[in-house]
């Protein structure tokens, strides 16, 4: 059976599981007063796209700069690495951001709640990021680096024509997998009232007391950020599948 | 999972794996099905009574955990009145309407406005209380009322699903909105500065002023008046006849009378002293 068949055979078996669930429920449905506040959902939407796409470069930066201090020879650059990464993976994403912006922040003068928000998820994502990278890196046999040195190459040729295609490979499923889950953590942001899609949808559900009909259409939005992005990925393995 | 066939490996569900497979699918088929045969409700069923615990003096809990509060005893009143258990569910504020309408609650006893936005989705009791928006204000914020609020350089905060929020949203319009989860929250980001003003009820305004003395600036009068009521299903006629059969009574009974000196004799008597109407 070809694989999209498969694929939209169980899409449709889910929602028949679920349009079960919802016809015993005595639901009544309305759209009309959640349509007249699509513009907010719009708002909502862009602001999401926007905030999500700078933490993502913000915590690869911070990932690979975090890695290079955990693979470092000097013992202080390596605790600095260490105890950021357990200090941040160790404590919920809520606690970060509540003690960010409501103290941390306002200590150092910073009070955009959008800055904020972006440097906290960064931060998150980042120490997720640094133990992927390393574990990519670390993946690589040592042997790959010494005939790259014997055939001639620079360390850095070596790490840019060797190593580094290698260890791509090896994290893209990861690193992939951590986009999404920050795609879907910064809808936490909207507990520091910033704007984005699900304070969108949380405030218009209070205005129209259509829950349903509010947060379809944000679980509905959330999917049209990740597919791509798992998609995308899914192509960038096969670009980078050769033997080895 | 493969297995070898005489035509090579073949990779795919062999057959043990394939009924069981359809064993688990049909009976998560069947326990749906069976679920959605309607059950018999007792005639005593308990009173599910919707609250958000986190709004002192009304609706709050004690020190073991346990709910109490002005809304609290109206419900176990109310259960006395009608001879049936009362069961508290804590549900957060925006999520009381959405619980009563898919029947998870009975009833919504939770300082509650009755708006007629509201009143399209549920049904409101007759009003047990009379009160008012009023604005908490940081201590270095020039705001002066309600109507300085609405200029385009001003930050109101407000918690998600009031009354505060609705008005904020549709008449201060200017101002920037930042629309918050809990009471808490709004009232740290006046303290802090990062909002000019709380739109809240008057008597959590004064409960909060309490708490940053320094921090904050109570204007008490409230500038827009509101009555609570308790919410119900609409078309659950029944129950909202005895509801209101029931206030009538309490209030006869001086019972409110009890509530406000058990609860807030401390408001009463600010309110009086500054001259701002205060009613059960």
């Amino acid at each position: 059976m070809p694989r999209w068949l498969a694929h939209t055979i169980v899409v449709a078996l889910f929602a028949v599981l679920i349009g079960l669930a919802f016809s015993r429920v005595d639901y009544v449905w309305n759209w009309a007063d959640v349509w007249a506040y699509r513009n907010r959902f719009i708002q909502g939407f862009a602001t999401t796209v926007v905030l999500s796409l700078a933490a993502l470069l913000a915590s690869t930066l911070v990932g690979i700069l975090t890695a290079l201090l955990l693979e470092s020879k000097t013992v202080l650059l390596e605790a600095v690495g260490r105890v950021y990464v357990e200090l941040i993976r160790g404590t919920p994403l809520l606690v970060q951001l509540l003690i960010g912006f409501y103290v941390v922040a306002g200590a150092i003068g910073l009070h955009d709640r959008y800055v904020v928000g972006v440097l906290v998820l960064a931060l998150f994502s980042g120490a997720y990021m640094a133990e992927i990278f390393r574990g990519g890196l670390a993946a690589i046999p040592r042997t790959q680096r010494d005939s790259a040195r014997a055939i001639g190459l620079t360390p850095w040729q070596s790490f840019r024509l060797v190593i580094l295609p290698q260890a791509i490979r090896l994290v893209l499923p990861a690193v992939a997998g951590q986009f999404v889950s920050l795609i879907k953590d910064s809808s936490l942001l909207s507990v520091v009232a910033v704007a984005e899609f699900t304070l969108a949808a949380q405030e218009v559900n209070s205005y129209t007391y259509s829950t349903l009909e509010c947060y379809l259409p944000l679980a509905a939005g959330y999917l049209a950020l990740t597919l791509p992005l798992s998609a995308v990925s899914r192509q960038l393995e096969r670009r980078y599948r050769y033997e080895s | 999972m493969a297995f070898r066939t005489r035509r090579g490996y073949h990779a795919g569900m062999n057959h043990a794996h394939r009924s069981s497979f359809v064993l688990l699918a049909a009976s998560l088929l069947c326990l749906l099905a069976v679920q959605s045969m309607p059950t018999a409700r007792a005639a005593a069923a308990p009173l599910r009574v919707g609250m958000e615990l986190s709004y002192p003096p009304f609706e709050m809990t004690d020190p073991t955990g346990r709910p109490t509060g002005v809304s609290v005893r109206l419900a176990e009143a109310l259960g006395k009145h009608l001879g049936r258990e009362i069961v508290i569910e804590n549900i957060a504020f925006d999520g009381l309407i959405p619980a009563l309408k898919t029947g998870r609650i009975d009833c919504i006893i939770s300082s509650m406005t009755a708006t007629p936005e509201r009143a399209r989705s549920i049904a409101f009791s007759e009003p047990y209380l009379r009160t008012g928006l009023a604005l908490l204000v940081g201590a270095a914020s020039p705001v002066g009322s309600a109507a300085d609020l609405d200029l385009p350089g001003r930050t109101i905060a407000v918690k998600k699903g009031t009354t505060g929020h609705r008005y904020a949203a549709t008449t201060l319009q200017r101002a920037r909105l930042l629309v918050l989860d809990k009471e808490s929250a709004a009232v740290l980001e006046v303290v802090q500065g990062k909002a000019d003003a709380f739109i809240y009820d008057s008597m959590s305004v004064y409960q909060n002023h309490k708490r940053h003395r320094d921090t904050t600036r109570p204007l008490l009068r409230p500038f827009h008046e509101e009555t609570w009521a308790v919410g119900l299903r609409l078309g659950d006629d029944a129950l909202r006849d005895q509801v209101n059969r029931f206030l009538v009574e309490f209030r006869k009974d001086g019972g409110f009378d009890r509530l406000g000196d058990e609860f807030l004799a401390e408001e009463k008597a600010a309110f009086a002293a500054q001259g701002i109407p205060f009613s059960f």
